[in-house]
């Protein structure tokens, strides 16, 4: 039975009326008085000096009301890692020379997106076209181009994690392998592409509408290179269509749109093409992996070695957080006597890379987990059981990093014994593949350098006992605004419809860092929940005063009825009682306040989720061609707050990931983004989608709110790795690139026939 | 028992106090101050890290231990 009023149980979302009849207004919706549409010109040289630009005719043409260039800027070097500013490397509009293909050089703004577009063709930019380098192995080296000064042999950032003795523990081992993986790139792909629009007025305060993970990052990334205080600077983000880890950045659209409106005292709108989307924002990153891994014969595993090269593109963007991350996923979800981890970025003329979803833990677990499988393959041991043996439990410290305070990992290894002993002998053409990873519930880095709490939230309860809910956690059409309403619901003891959630807009809602590494149930949750109690305790003190109880303790608040905990039959209506508590207070509002900022949680994340990936495939032999014919997901998420919510996460973050590990390729030719349209660039449709049923593991973690903990990014990590593993187990053949493509099955199967071959 | 090591750039003390560790803090860090102290030791940092990246093992982390041990014990009076 539910021991809770509201939480998991099915609660449709909060906005979810308004998205299906169109009345969510989201960024590219807004229209203003006197509105400007914005265009960019970008750059089609992948490295190159900007010797001049001349805007003179495109000025001229008619309908051009403006045209900026890195000149009309302050010239600030930006980026997220506030608090290192050797990190902060990115000019959106850079004055004096551009390192990427599509880099933003000159921005318009006309009456029309026509006008815009066409005046684009009139700027004269005058490049010294310099030499380019591509992949990472190549720019470190000594004869590569330097991308930025300073950055010797093009080393952006190096991270090291380690624990144990490893040279010891690799001793103890009876059998070590080594291989080496290449991950590729992969576009967010999120429903509404980057846009903004941009409203400066004369008395020098700066409106913008953004399409955001964080209002609190646009607003203060955007106050350091416009020299504006953040207090000047609104940011409205009522709806925002998807970011998978891609819109916590400035972008090209919220700079240049903001640049021009600053310049025109007029607003101004841009919105990207799918194709500007593709070429000039940023991606998951690719990362070359090498993986030394020693395991004793009945499958302990003792000690393993990672070195890891990520493409980092032109610029730094969230990229460094994402390279310590994949290395400390990579040792998930598995305890190891020794680990070593050596993490390198590196510039590259190509689109920068940063984070997605996952964080830099899909590329971990598509090579730890499938170099797992091989092991157990090579030592003939059962590939569930040797991972049970190993893996992490509740209680268990990684050294150095972390304390996980819950784990239903062993339940999960469970269920997808259980599905796959009920599949039975399958097809010739058909397989099955596991996987296992584990996630963050949130960061605990502050690399922002923000002076506010993590997460807030007021509640406020009106006279007629409905309730405001201020936060600062960003609904990305994940529902977290659906989420924080349950929370508070149940925390204050009314119902859903009761709460009205007011996020995305900096100027009514606290400071909060946003929707990204799963923190937002853990964090904003947390903050909600306490600042709904802080109102319930305001409510029952006043009833306690006229009830005569012992102690306050002794009230609670359920489904809107005030009640004695020890004699529940004994109560009285919440809403009489909101009464007699405001005009006992004088007419003012109830308030209470929440906050959350991690304490003592280790290096990483206050909790940790847990998860297997199951996946059956059909690969046909002579084309390569894969199919996902149906799947199970174990998936550990402490407790369940939405469960609709918590499926429909479930299902898109398969969909992501298995669009990853099959379909998702990025080919770059000298710097260029051969696929940047979604006729050539495949991700997975409905018609591909196999079922995705969910075992829910219901475990309590101590750090979040209730018990929850992450859902819906950590699954984005094991799936292709699966992929990989059932194409394993069909044809015996290793695919260490990914995505895998029919080509590479197609090749890999003749390899291994001709090796055949050749050993009779 | 011996000393915990510092960073003789830096004076911080590596998580464990030894010298590898150590090694690992100034890798890490990686700003021009901590490279040229490595420079001046007749090392090229960029050198050593490159070597770290491309090669099985720890070899560039233990020959910087032993230099920032060395130097650690000239300053002992």
């Amino acid at each position: 039975m539910n021991k809770y009023s509201v939480i998991n149980t099915h609660v449709h979302n909060v906005d979810g009326i308004a998205k299906v009849t169109g009345r969510a207004v989201y960024t590219f919706d807004v229209k203003l008085p006197g509105m400007l549409y914005g265009k960019i010109l970008r750059s089609p040289h992948p490295h190159a000096k900007i010797v001049s630009i001349d805007c003179g005719k495109a000025m001229e043409f008619p309908g051009v009301v403006g045209v900026v260039t890195g000149k009309d800027t302050l010239g600030v070097k930006q980026g997220i890692w506030r608090r290192y500013q050797d990190l902060c490397d990115e000019q959106i509009l850079p004055i004096d020379k551009v390192r990427y293909i599509g880099e933003p050089v000159a921005a318009v703004a006309a009456l029309t997106e026509e006008i815009a577009e066409q005046a684009l063709d009139l700027i004269d930019v005058h490049y010294e076209v310099l030499p380019s380098v591509y992949e990472p192995l190549d720019a470190i080296k000594k004869e590569a181009p330097e991308i930025h000064e300073g950055f010797e042999r093009n080393m952006n950032v190096t991270r090291h994690i380690e624990w144990g003795d490893v040279e010891a523990a690799f001793e103890e081992a009876d059998y070590i392998r080594e291989d080496w993986f290449k991950c590729g790139g992969q576009a967010h792909m999120c429903m509404e592409t980057r846009a903004a629009v941009s409203s400066y007025t004369p008395e020098g305060k700066l409106t913008v509408y953004h399409s955001t993970q964080s209002p609190y990052y646009t607003q203060g990334l955007l106050a350091g290179v416009l020299g504006l205080k953040e207090g000047h600077i609104r940011v409205i983000s009522p709806y925002v269509g998807g970011g998978f880890g891609g819109k916590f950045e400035l972008d090209g659209a919220v700079f240049c749109s903001a640049v021009l409106s600053m310049k025109l005292c007029r607003p101004v709108k841009i919105v990207f093409t799918r194709e500007e989307d593709f070429i000039a924002t940023k991606r998951r990153t690719p990362m070359s992996y090498y993986v030394r891994t020693g395991v004793k014969k009945d499958g302990t595993f003792c000690a393993r070695e990672a070195k890891v090269f990520t493409n980092g593109g032109a610029y730094t963007g969230m990229g460094a957080t994402a390279l310590y991350l994949t290395g400390f996923f990579h040792s998930f979800p598995y305890r190891w006597k020794g680990y070593r981890y050596d993490g390198y970025r590196v510039y590259t003329n190509t689109l920068p890379s940063s984070s997605m979803r996952g964080f830099g833990a899909p590329q971990a677990m598509f090579c730890s987990e499938q170099q797992i499988e091989w092991i157990a393959a090579d030592l003939g041991l059962d590939p569930i059981e040797m991972r049970r043996k190993n893996a992490h439990y509740e209680g268990y410290e990684v050294p150095g990093q972390a304390t996980i305070a819950s784990c239903g990992i062993d339940q999960c290894f469970d269920e997808i014994q259980k599905w796959i002993k009920e599949k039975g002998p399958l097809p010739s053409n058909r397989s099955i593949g596991i996987s296992a990873c584990g996630f963050m519930s949130g960061g605990i880095f502050n690399w922002f350098d923000s002076p506010y709490a993590f997460s807030s939230a007021v509640v406020t309860i009106n006279y007629d006992g409905t309730v405001e809910l201020h936060v600062g956690a960003q609904d990305i059409g994940q529902g977290s605004n659906t989420t924080m309403a349950i929370i508070c619901a149940e925390a204050l003891g009314v119902k859903v419809e009761d709460i009205k959630v007011h996020s995305g807009d900096t100027d009514h809602c606290p400071a909060d860092l946003g929707a990204w590494g799963s923190r937002q149930t853990l964090m904003a949750g947390n903050a909600v929940k306490m600042a709904a109690e802080d109102a319930k305790k305001q409510l029952l003190e006043f009833a306690y005063a006229q009830s005569g109880s012992n102690i306050i303790y002794d009230l609670d608040i359920k489904e809107r009825r005030v009640h004695s905990i020890a004699r529940p039959e004994r109560g009285s209506d919440y809403f009489d009682l909101v009464k007699k508590v405001l005009r006992g207070k004088e007419g003012q509002r109830i308030v209470g306040r929440g906050y959350y900022t991690p304490h003592r949680k280790g290096m990483i994340s206050p909790a940790y989720s847990y998860m297997l990936q199951g996946v059956e495939v059909e690969i046909d032999r002579e084309t390569g061609k894969i199919r996902l014919i149906d799947s199970l997901t174990a998936h550990d998420c402490g407790q369940p707050i939405n469960h609709l919510g918590l499926i429909g996460q479930l299902e898109g973050a398969f969909s992501m990931a298995a669009g990853y590990g099959y379909l998702e390729y990025m080919p770059y030719e000298d710097g260029k983004l051969m696929n940047p349209n979604l006729v050539d660039y495949k991700v997975i449709r409905a018609t591909e989608m196999p079922k995705v049923p969910v075992a829910e593991i219901d475990t309590y973690e101590p750090a979040g709110p209730y018990g929850a903990k992450e859902a819906g990014e950590g699954l984005t990590n094991p799936t292709a790795a699966a992929i990989g593993n059932a194409i394993f187990h069909a044809f015996g053949v290793q695919m260490k690139e990914c995505p895998i493509r029919p080509e590479m099955i197609v090749n890999a199967l003749k390899e291994k026939k001709a090796k055949e071959k050749k050993g009779n | 028992m011996s000393e915990p090591v510092t960073c003789p750039v830096c004076g911080k003390k590596a998580k464990t106090g030894s010298a590898i560790d150590c090694a690992r803090h100034m890798f890490g860090t990686g700003d021009k101050v901590h490279r040229a102290w490595v420079e001046a030791q007749g090392l090229s940092f960029i050198d050593l890290l490159i070597e770290q990246a491309t090669t099985p093992g720890n070899k560039s982390y233990i020959v910087l231990a032993e230099v920032i041990e060395k130097a650690q014990d000239k300053s002992r009076p």
